[in-house]
């Protein structure tokens, strides 16, 4: 990112309720509650790529045992999760590895903007947790065929792939490969709407997603919990 | 696109597509760049040439996401069931569908409808005239099938104008129902709202989509509603 100019995809925003219910602030009001309650070793937090996860089966079976929070809101720019963080999201909790997915729904800014973005979540995330590991899984490809979007996600990735090592504690990790086939295609069996995941398209990323966070909770020095081999 | 004048139509004004934007056919625009809503589009057209449902559900997100749960499999999957929903649709946006080849292939004994709760800026007496807009079009694409129209749910943490929006048109819809023979009206609110006017994050993961729990019981009831409608259409 050039000098001075202000990236507006790392610029903390809440979103306003326009629909009239304002769920977004009752998310993230109960969020805030979850910290004082709970003691996760590791917390999720993005969009609904994030959200969606805990309503399948394959939360309760690899990520729950985990002592895993889920802070994911559908719609969710990298502007509003940093938004949360910097408003309660991250008061009394220590977790060990925070998993960042968000980015997709950046749609008014440019790959390089939201990749910035998306650092400076990780970057957040290290100075107000120093002793976390920041996991900042990689954009999916969307849409049913080839589309400026694929493109623009990707490009995104390809930005984290070489700004996030420089951070230390941060590592990017792409679970997209696969989902999208030789023709350009991606099927309805693993994004029902060529966006959301399906129980089968999270179980193809939840896998070598747990097997690095086992990994990297093993590595922890704090006290290691049997319950979690 | 094509906007078809429900010349049939002689109920009340805010079915007619003219002064009612709900009750308009409409498409989604691709604003992202993806084009998603255009492909779901063209994938339920192509995935009904050589399907032959008894059922088929249309609308919006909370008719999408049942999909992707076990519970379609456990109960609606026996029952014959195609799933076309798509997420964030309006009334205008299923009407569209309908009238575009979403019908053209198939001959269901019922139609779920379920979609209203997206329609932000128009009025519950527009959305139930969108609603009955779709409702007349089933019956002039289908006329053997019978529409049972789910009532759209409660929304939000707390008590709030859309909770109240959405009573009001399901108050309205199933007022506009009661003279029909081939459709009716059905309150799949299991009693969501707790006594303090809360409804809880465990059945409605956001304050207005279903989690797995919320959808258990939304459709137990559904389920057993569904098997006693095909069943006397069997009959007939």
């Amino acid at each position: 990112m050039s000098g001075d100019e202000i990236n507006p995809a790392a610029v903390a925003q809440a979103v306003e309720d326009v629909q009239g219910d304002d769920r977004w602030m009752s998310q993230h009001t109960r969020f805030v509650q979850e910290c004082k309650d709970a003691e996760p070793e590791v917390l999720f937090i993005g969009d609904s790529m994030v959200q969606l996860m805990q309503q399948y089966e394959i939360w309760r079976e690899l990520f729950s045992p985990l002592h895993a929070l889920n802070f994911g809101i559908g719609g969710d720019t990298t502007c509003n999760v940093l938004w949360r963080l910097q408003n309660g999201e991250l008061d009394n909790i220590r977790p060990k590895v925070t998993v960042v997915w968000v980015g997709t729904n950046n749609h008014e800014h440019s790959a390089e903007q939201v990749a910035g973005g998306i650092l400076a979540i990780a970057q957040l995330l290290t100075s107000r947790l120093p002793k976390t590991k920041v996991v900042v899984l990689g954009l999916l490809a969307r849409g049913d065929g080839p589309n400026p979007l694929r493109e623009k996600n990707a490009a995104v990735n390809g930005f984290l792939r070489s700004w996030l090592p420089r951070l230390g504690q941060a590592q990017f990790l792409d679970v997209g490969a696969g989902f999208v086939h030789s023709d350009g295609t991606i099927s309805t069996r693993d994004m029902f709407d060529f966006l959301h995941l399906t129980a089968a398209g999270y179980r193809a990323i939840a896998k070598p997603l747990s097997d690095l966070l086992l990994q990297i909770l093993d590595e922890t020095p704090e006290e290691k919990r049997a319950s979690l081999v | 696109m094509h906007h078809i004048a429900n010349a049939s139509l002689t109920d009340k004004v805010m079915s007619s597509g003219d002064s009612n934007p709900a009750a308009t056919p409409t498409p989604c625009v691709d604003i992202q760049g993806d084009g998603r809503w255009m492909s779901l589009h063209n994938h339920f057209v192509s995935n009904s040439k050589d399907k032959e449902p008894d059922v088929l559900f249309v609308g919006d997100s909370l008719v999408q996401l049942l999909h992707q749960f076990e519970v379609w499999r456990e109960l609606f999957s026996p029952l014959h069931a195609l799933n076309f929903g798509v997420g964030g649709d309006e009334t205008q946006h299923v009407l569209w569908r309908l009238s575009n080849g979403e019908l053209a292939h198939i001959s269901p004994k019922v139609v779920v409808l379920w979609v209203g709760t997206h329609n932000h800026g128009h009025t519950a007496e527009q959305i139930c005239g969108g609603i009955m807009a779709i409702v007349q079009l089933i019956k002039d694409k289908l006329p053997k099938a019978y529409t049972l129209v789910l009532g759209v749910l409660p929304r939000g943490k707390m008590p709030n104008p859309l909770r109240e929006r959405n009573a009001q048109v399901n108050k309205l819809v199933k007022d506009a129902v009661s003279s029909l023979p081939h459709a009716s009206l059905l309150n799949v609110d299991p009693g969501f709202v707790h006594s303090d006017g809360s409804i809880s994050h465990q059945d409605l993961y956001d304050f207005l989509h279903l989690t797995p729990q919320g959808y258990q019981a939304v459709c137990q009831p559904l389920h057993a509603h569904l098997k006693g409608l095909l069943e006397k259409q069997a009959e007939n």
